[in-house]
This record gives structure tokens, C-alpha cells and sequence, in this order.
């Protein structure tokens, strides 16, 4: 019977340290808050990373950044965002954007694209009117 | 004990035809509508990563034989697949950081997968690090054993991170509810032919590995067989006070 104690005691230990660790970080595991996440959300000066899709027709590009905005369906947040956006940066697609929320635009200077698990081969044709199009609106 | 231990060349075989035509598919491959040609580095991250939870899965299931059955024949299972899993869990990190800086735009970021993928990593080094901590057989496969029970518990944990938690890694794009969501048949069968011939390099690469461990076994055999004199054997003390 000793040898079972041997092992059970440890294998015991290391399972409560995993639930503790993994309860207590919980909220850190989360990478990033939705828009309407965000808007319940008091404003200041905390650094925050916002997570949704690009709003189409929302892209304007400016002198020293991009201004867009970000959705997940049900709210949509105004972003600024300084620098020159990711190569796969464009409407539609998902973006996790980090920086400050003063209560009407979320101020950013990194931006991380999240692209979606699908794969597909349909072209859009680039358009250089609309340089962030997707392509879709393209005959 | 056996006499000889048999030496395989069909392994280097399987490895070499089935990683050339994996490499052919992804190539003929067409390029993904929003990524590009960056979409191949799927056709080699998604089977390191399947490879690294397959191999720590044998590990497991190496480990537990061996504790029920005592054969240490379970043992080198256990620590052939960690190995390899070790391996091919540090491809998949490294795979993964040269897609994920054309794509999302850095290297690297704590988001729950990554993390968890991170820290299995570092489990398993520490398990190979464990069995370097003992001559004894016995002693080595009973306590990687347990490390390597305990060990599987990251298995689902990193799997299901993209889905348990909100992550910047995409969810799964083959096993899901809905079906593979890769429309493109091509693409499809680049990424499953892939996981396939990755499999068939763990199969070689364990064959391989288990009989370099019958070999290693061998020579400690013999090396302890051996009677070696002790440091100083020649040398006869001086005898004090002889007359």
C-alpha cells in the first residue's frame, strides 16, 4: 500500500498548484477585452488591449496613423492607432490593438492582427482607391 | 539479454519519402486569399504540434505500463517519445514565432496558448533532465513515471486554451464541429498529408531512438562487466620503520 502513497501524495500536490494557478490567472488568460467590454469600462490611463473585427468602410488612413474602428457585433469603439498598421491589417479582419481608452476613442500604438482559423484561396483584387478593402465589394 | 541488436535502415526511408512528399504538396499548394505564401508555415506547424502532443501522449501512456506492468520496456517507450516530443515541441515554438511576425507582427506574446505551450516545454526538458539524475534503472523509470503522468495533464490544457480562454492564436482549424474550415481541397490535403507524414517520422524516429537506447544499454553492460582497477592499485604504500 506504501508505494501507492508515494505517488498519490505528489500527483495530489502538483494537481491542487495546477488549479490554483490556473484559476487565479484566469483573468490574465484572457488576452484582450470586447468592445462592449470596453465600454463598461472606466476611463484612464491603464494600458488595455482591444480585440474585434475592423468595421468595413470605417478604415481612413491620416498623417502618422490609421484611424478605423473596431467591432465585435454588438458595440463599436473608435480607434486611432499611431505608426504604420501590420501588413495583413484590413477590413474585416480581426485586430487586438493595445493602448488607452479615454471614454469615446481608444488610443493605440500596437497593433497585433488576429487572423481566423479559416483558409481559402478567393482573390480580391486590390484596389488602390481602397487600399484596406477586402476585396469582397470587387466584381 | 539479447545478443544483438538489430540494426533498421527502412526508418531514414519512410522519413525521407514521406517528408518529400508532404514538401511537394505544400509547395503545389495555392497561397491563402488573406495571408499568401505564408499560409505553407501551417503545412509544418500544425503537424509539429500535432507530433508534440502525440508523442508526450505515448510518454503517458509509456509511463503508466510501466508502473502497472514494471517492464522497463514501457520505460523507453516513455522516454524515446519524450524526446522526440521535446523536439518537435520546440519546432512547433519556433515555427509558430517565424509565422507569427509576418502575421500578427510580433515574435512572440503571453497570450494562453502560447503560454501553456511554453511552459510544456520546460515539464518535459525537466523530465529528460530527471532521468539524467540517476544510474539506477529502476529508480530513473519509476520516478519519470509519475513526472510523466503529470505531465500529460498539459496535453488538453494546451489543446483547448483556444478555446477555454480568449487568445491571439486562431482556434483549431482542422478538428472542429463544423469540419475543416479550408475550403480549398489542395490545401486541405497539404495540411493532412503533413500530419501524416509527420507521424510516419515519429514511428522511424521512435524505432531509431529505442534502438540507440538497446545499444547504450549494451555498452553500459559491458563497461560494468569489465573489472577496471582502482586509482592507485599499482602503487604499494611504503612500509614506515623497516629495518
Amino acid at each position: 500500500m506504501k508505494r501507492y502513497w508515494k505517488f498519490i501524495v505528489p500527483a495530489g500536490i502538483v494537481v491542487v498548484v495546477i488549479a490554483v494557478l490556473v484559476v487565479s490567472l484566469n483573468s490574465s488568460l484572457v488576452y484582450f477585452n470586447t468592445p462592449t467590454e470596453l465600454m463598461s469600462q472606466e476611463p484612464g490611463d491603464a494600458r488595455l488591449r482591444l480585440g474585434g473585427q475592423v468595421v468595413a468602410g470605417s478604415v481612413t488612413d491620416t498623417t502618422g496613423g490609421v484611424a478605423f474602428e473596431v467591432t465585435d457585433g454588438r458595440e463599436a469603439i473608435d480607434v486611432f492607432y499611431v505608426g504604420a498598421p501590420q501588413q495583413l491589417f484590413q477590413e474585416g479582419i480581426g485586430v487586438v490593438v493595445e493602448g488607452t481608452w479615454d471614454g469615446t476613442l481608444f488610443h493605440s500604438d500596437t497593433m497585433l492582427v488576429k487572423h481566423d482559423e479559416t483558409y481559402s484561396t478567393d482573390e480580391g483584387e486590390y484596389d488602390p482607391e481602397n487600399p484596406y478593402g477586402d476585396g469582397s465589394d470587387q466584381a | 539479454m539479447q545478443s544483438q541488436v538489430r540494426i533498421r535502415r527502412w526508418p531514414w526511408v519512410a522519413i525521407a519519402l514521406s517528408l518529400a512528399v508532404a514538401f511537394t504538396l505544400s509547395m503545389i499548394s495555392p497561397a491563402d486569399s488573406v495571408q499568401g505564401d505564408l499560409v505553407r508555415i501551417m503545412y509544418v506547424h500544425v503537424p509539429a504540434a500535432w507530433l508534440a502532443y502525440t508523442a508526450f501522449f505515448v510518454t503517458f501512456v509509456g509511463s503508466v505500463a510501466y508502473l502497472v506492468t514494471k517492464n522497463l520496456r514501457w520505460d523507453r517507450i516513455a522516454a524515446a517519445s519524450a524526446e522526440i516530443g521535446v523536439y518537435f515541441t520546440g519546432l512547433a515554438l519556433s515555427l509558430g514565432m517565424i509565422w507569427a511576425k509576418p502575421t500578427w507582427g510580433v515574435w512572440w506574446t503571453w497570450d494562453a496558448r502560447l503560454t501553456f505551450t511554453f511552459i510544456m516545454f520546460f515539464v518535459y526538458l525537466g523530465y529528460l533532465a530527471l532521468r539524467r539524475t540517476t544510474d539506477d534503472p529502476i529508480a530513473r523509470a519509476s520516478r519519470s513515471s509519475v513526472l510523466g503522468i503529470l505531465g500529460a495533464i498539459q496535453i488538453p490544457l494546451v489543446h483547448f486554451s483556444v478555446l477555454w480562454w480568449r487568445t491571439l492564436h486562431q482556434p483549431p482549424s482542422l478538428i472542429r464541429p463544423d469540419g475543416p474550415a479550408i475550403q480549398d481541397s489542395l490545401m486541405l490535403a497539404a495540411l493532412i498529408v503533413g500530419v501524416l507524414a509527420f507521424t510516419i517520422v515519429y514511428v522511424a524516429l521512435m524505432v531509431k531512438r529505442i534502438e540507440l537506447i538497446h545499444l547504450e544499454e549494451k555498452r553500459l553492460a559491458v563497461e560494468q562487466s569489465i573489472r577496471r582497477p582502482v586509482a592507485g592499485e599499482a602503487v604499494t604504500a611504503p612500509e614506515l620503520g623497516a629495518s
